[in-house]
């Protein structure tokens, strides 16, 4: 398993606290509904924030036979212990503005009760609360190394909002909510271990002790409550609690509770006999307690539920994140040592990713009788017996190496080679990165610099796991070492249903070995031109992925027929009215854009399919361009009707063979290259179908266009989704 | 007949006893006005139970519960060996936990003849995962002492009390 320092703190922390923040997750979600109920049944009066503590004092006293104090609750309700003209007791809500009483606090709910309980302490009292405070604190490091992983992924803080790669669900909106959720999860835990320090006297002291001033503490001259100067300018907005005087002897004095601060006032004079400011720490807990409880604010409570169901879907998807990488970089064990084999596969990757191809790669290899040996990277050592060194990696951040290559370079330097060694260097990327597969060519570069290392091939570069990709240079080596190789796709697991498709038509095969195939299904099914016609012939029930043009509601496939080819011989042989199982599968990254924008389309042979069928499509076709490589002009033939020249802006045609001098496609766009840089600038979308070949030589004359007239690499516009493709 | 009769509304008279004399046992009383003053500490706030004991030291009453969580009741061992055996209602008589440096003012209502006859108040704290204190405060209702400011040994500093 490749995992890099922060990923492993990353998983550790979150697999070892996962119990406890299991719990306060689920308790958490719990006690967020207790401020939106408490502040939907609140007896707040609507316009008594403005009160004068003077006026309220007078209206209040007028009221009851004696005020023992008042606070002013979270949802800015007034809460008065009161005794009543009866003589009773009671703490009761009430208005400020007349004195009425509105009703009694109502009791905690059970429920909420028990949550806060399991919540702070998981009924275990001090240990308990040591455990949650401590959890708390772990959660914190986990989000900061949540924090550090996004930031490695993208590379710069700038980019830290960019756009994510998906490649499942789990792995997707992990990424996307922590990102989301970064803030209030990060407050929650930081509040949390905060209110659990308190608990554990570990804060520096932070009570008032007031200093009663002596000449303020007569008292005469004896004046009204409701004309004490200080109780005209406080209002109840600012008041957090009053504590009256307990009799009516000198000593006994006015306790006023503000937001910032406590005021001692002189209960005959209404003289201040002492003030103290609050010291910072009481401010951080009532802060702390305010944004871990959500406390009076029905908007941030929402936002900590949010939060806490978040944590739970995180401990889902990060476990499945985990196991699926585990899964995935679990090598095969191999029958031979490194000693003994004659082909050693080395492998570097930062999420398990690569090692599907490698290890694919080795069990082909091991299949016709070779030794071989697969391993990390960082595991590079000498091989007494080997030939060929085959090295699958990734490319971490800026070009750097992944995890498990980090200490290659140094190792290989280190370590004398006792045979001469054919080398081989695939790099697996995505294209969305301006630095695609940089490491992989660093590796290559590496190898090529000792006397002892042949390169076989260039490096070959695979976009998004491309298993296409992979195939090509699966059978471009083999063939260059004379080896006959044949690579076990892995088994979807999932079975879908095939619906039944009718030939409606079935072009006879032209000189290029190409024909054309029209179905019709009676189901209804909804794609579009750019999805995928998938077909797995009985034979070897490996799927086959053919671009759809959709005419007419028909499915337009272009077919090259090949030599032993099983299922391009067996569409070759169909005749109208016969019927085939097959199904559509969506590829919306492979779709005509829904807005008004430039398309230019690049295709070669029948990579042209598609855009057929995005030509005939009802789609504004007013500023569209198609450029099209083939054979020779006859080899356009079987697509002529399908081409409505007058909805397309341009097309442009390259024949390969017509003449002495090869034109292929990409020299079209050389020809074109300002017509492409405007497109590129108004935000245009250019369509590429077609051979993995000329993928490569149309992306890089883009490239060289892109930086020469506008100065930008074209990774950036690949980054806006205005480079789509669609190659096999 | 007329046996039949007396033997028949017995019962009633017995009740009819009953409800005259087994309520007016107990004399006048008079309602206090009681502040607790707490000394500064940090930690959860504290349970306060006050009752009145007889002069023997013996419980008699439950005057007044600061902390309104049952759960944690326990934690005031030698009044709930008292009150933890039958659990009369005390709701009207409780109040919340008074935290560190914090008063709490409330209402207690004590009979007349248990002033000046040698029974006692008691005041007994205790704070979670700290300590335990029987007799915070004690001492014997006179009518002096009823007026006065009593200081406490524990997590009180001090207690005042004044008839209503």
């Amino acid at each position: 398993m490749t995992i890099s320092i922060w990923r492993y703190s990353h998983l550790l922390l979150a697999i070892s606290s996962s119990l406890f923040l299991l719990i306060a997750s689920v308790t958490g979600i719990v006690l967020a509904f207790e401020p939106i109920s408490d502040s939907i049944k609140s007896f707040h009066i609507k316009g008594s924030n403005d009160l004068s503590v003077a006026e309220t004092i007078h209206t209040l006293q007028h009221h009851y036979d004696e005020i023992i104090s008042f606070e002013i609750d979270s949802n800015n309700a007034m809460i008065a212990s009161v005794i009543t003209k009866e003589g009773n007791s009671e703490t009761i809500y009430v208005d400020p503005t007349n004195g009425g009483k509105l009703g009694k606090p109502i009791e905690k709910a059970t429920v909420f009760k028990f949550a806060t309980n399991l919540h702070r302490s998981l009924f275990l009292k001090s240990t308990g609360r040591f455990f949650v405070g401590f959890v708390s604190f772990i959660l914190f490091i986990i989000a900061i190394t949540g924090v550090l992983l996004i930031l490695k992924r993208q590379r710069s803080i700038k980019r830290f909002f960019f756009k994510i790669e998906k490649e499942y669900f789990a792995q997707f909106y992990h990424i996307i909510l922590g990102r989301l959720l970064l803030i209030p999860i990060l407050l929650i835990a930081v509040t949390g271990v905060y209110l659990s320090l308190e608990k554990f006297s570990l804060l520096p002291k932070s009570t008032i002790s007031h200093q009663v001033s002596i000449e303020n503490s007569g008292s005469t001259p004896k004046i009204a409550i409701k004309d004490f100067d200080i109780f005209k300018t406080i209002t109840l907005k600012n008041v957090k609690a009053i504590e009256f005087p307990f009799s009516d002897s000198v000593e006994d004095y006015f306790l006023i509770k503000l937001s910032d601060r406590e005021l001692i006032v002189n209960q005959f004079t209404g003289a201040i006999i002492s003030e103290e400011l609050y010291p910072f720490v009481t401010l951080a807990s009532q802060w702390s307690m305010v944004l871990h409880t959500g406390k009076g604010n029905i908007l941030w409570s929402t936002i900590l539920l949010i939060a806490s169901c978040s944590i739970l879907f995180f401990m889902y998807s990060g476990f499945t994140m985990t196991i699926k990488r585990h899964k995935k970089s679990k090598l095969r064990h191999s029958n031979h040592n490194k000693d003994e084999s004659e082909y050693i596969i080395l492998v570097g990757s930062e999420t398990g990713n690569t090692f599907t191809f490698a290890t694919l790669f080795a069990n082909a290899l091991a299949a016709i009788g070779k030794t071989v040996f697969i391993s990390e990277l960082n595991n590079y050592s000498s091989y007494r017996q080997a030939r060929h060194l085959i090295i699958f990696t990734s490319t971490y951040g800026e070009g750097e190496p992944p995890t498990n290559a980090k200490k290659f370079e140094q190792k290989f330097k280190a370590i004398q080679p006792i045979n001469s060694i054919q080398f081989s260097v695939v790099g697996l990327g995505s294209l969305a990165y301006p630095d695609f597969c940089k490491y992989a060519l660093d590796v290559n570069h590496t190898l090529a610099s000792h006397p002892l290392f042949t390169s076989v091939l260039e490096p070959y570069k695979i976009n998004n796991q491309s298993f296409e990709a992979f195939k090509d240079w699966v059978s471009i080596w083999s063939s260059t070492l004379k080896i006959s190789l044949h690579i076990k796709q892995p088994q979807k697991k999932k079975k879908r249903k095939n619906n039944v498709f009718t030939i409606i038509e079935r072009t006879p095969i032209n000189e290029d070995d190409t024909f054309l195939l029209r179905l019709r299904t009676k189901r209804t099914i909804d794609f579009q031109s750019g999805d995928l016609f998938s077909f797995s012939p009985k034979e070897d029930e490996i799927e086959r992925l053919y671009s759809i043009g959709k005419v007419n509601g028909d499915i337009l496939l272009s077919i090259k027929k090949h030599e032993l080819g099983i299922c391009s011989n067996y569409f070759s042989k169909l005749q109208k009215g016969d019927t085939i199982k097959a199904f559509i599968k969506q590829n919306s990254t492979f779709h005509f854009p829904n807005i008004r924008k430039e398309v230019i389309m690049i295709a070669n042979g029948t990579g042209i399919a598609p855009f057929l069928g995005m030509i005939a499509s009802e789609k504004n076709m007013s500023n569209t361009h198609l450029f099209w490589g083939g054979r020779t002009r006859v080899s356009l033939e079987i697509y002529n009707d399908f081409i409505k020249k007058e909805q397309l802006s341009s097309f442009h045609t390259a024949y390969s063979q017509t003449q002495k001098d090869k034109i292929y496609v990409q020299d079209l766009i050389t020809k074109e290259a300002n017509l492409i840089s405007n497109a590129l600038k108004n935000n245009g979308i250019i369509m590429i179908c077609g051979s993995i070949g000329m993928q490569k030589e149309v992306l890089h004359v883009l490239e060289t266009i892109s930086r020469k007239n506008l100065n930008l690499p074209l990774s950036i516009f690949e980054k806006k989704n205005q480079i789509k493709i669609d190659c096999y | 007949m007329k046996n039949k009769f007396l033997f028949k509304a017995f019962p009633l008279l017995l009740l009819t006893l009953f409800l005259v004399f087994g309520f007016s046992t107990s004399s006048e009383s008079t309602k206090y006005k009681c502040m607790i003053q707490m000394i500064n500490y940090t930690g959860e706030g504290a349970y306060i139970a006050i009752s009145l004991l007889d002069a023997q030291g013996n419980y008699q009453k439950t005057l007044y519960v600061q902390g309104d969580d049952e759960e944690w009741y326990h934690d005031i061992p030698e009044w709930w060996s008292f009150y933890g055996k039958r659990r009369p209602d005390i709701d009207a008589i409780t109040g919340e936990t008074i935290p560190g440096g914090g008063r709490a003012i409330s209402i207690i209502e004590i009979e007349n003849d248990k002033i000046n006859t040698g029974y006692k108040i008691r005041f007994e704290t205790a704070v979670e995962d700290q300590k335990y204190y029987k007799d915070d405060i004690e001492f014997e209702l006179t009518s002096e002492t009823i007026k006065s400011k009593i200081e406490g040994k524990g997590f009180i500093r001090y207690v005042r009390m004044l008839p209503q």
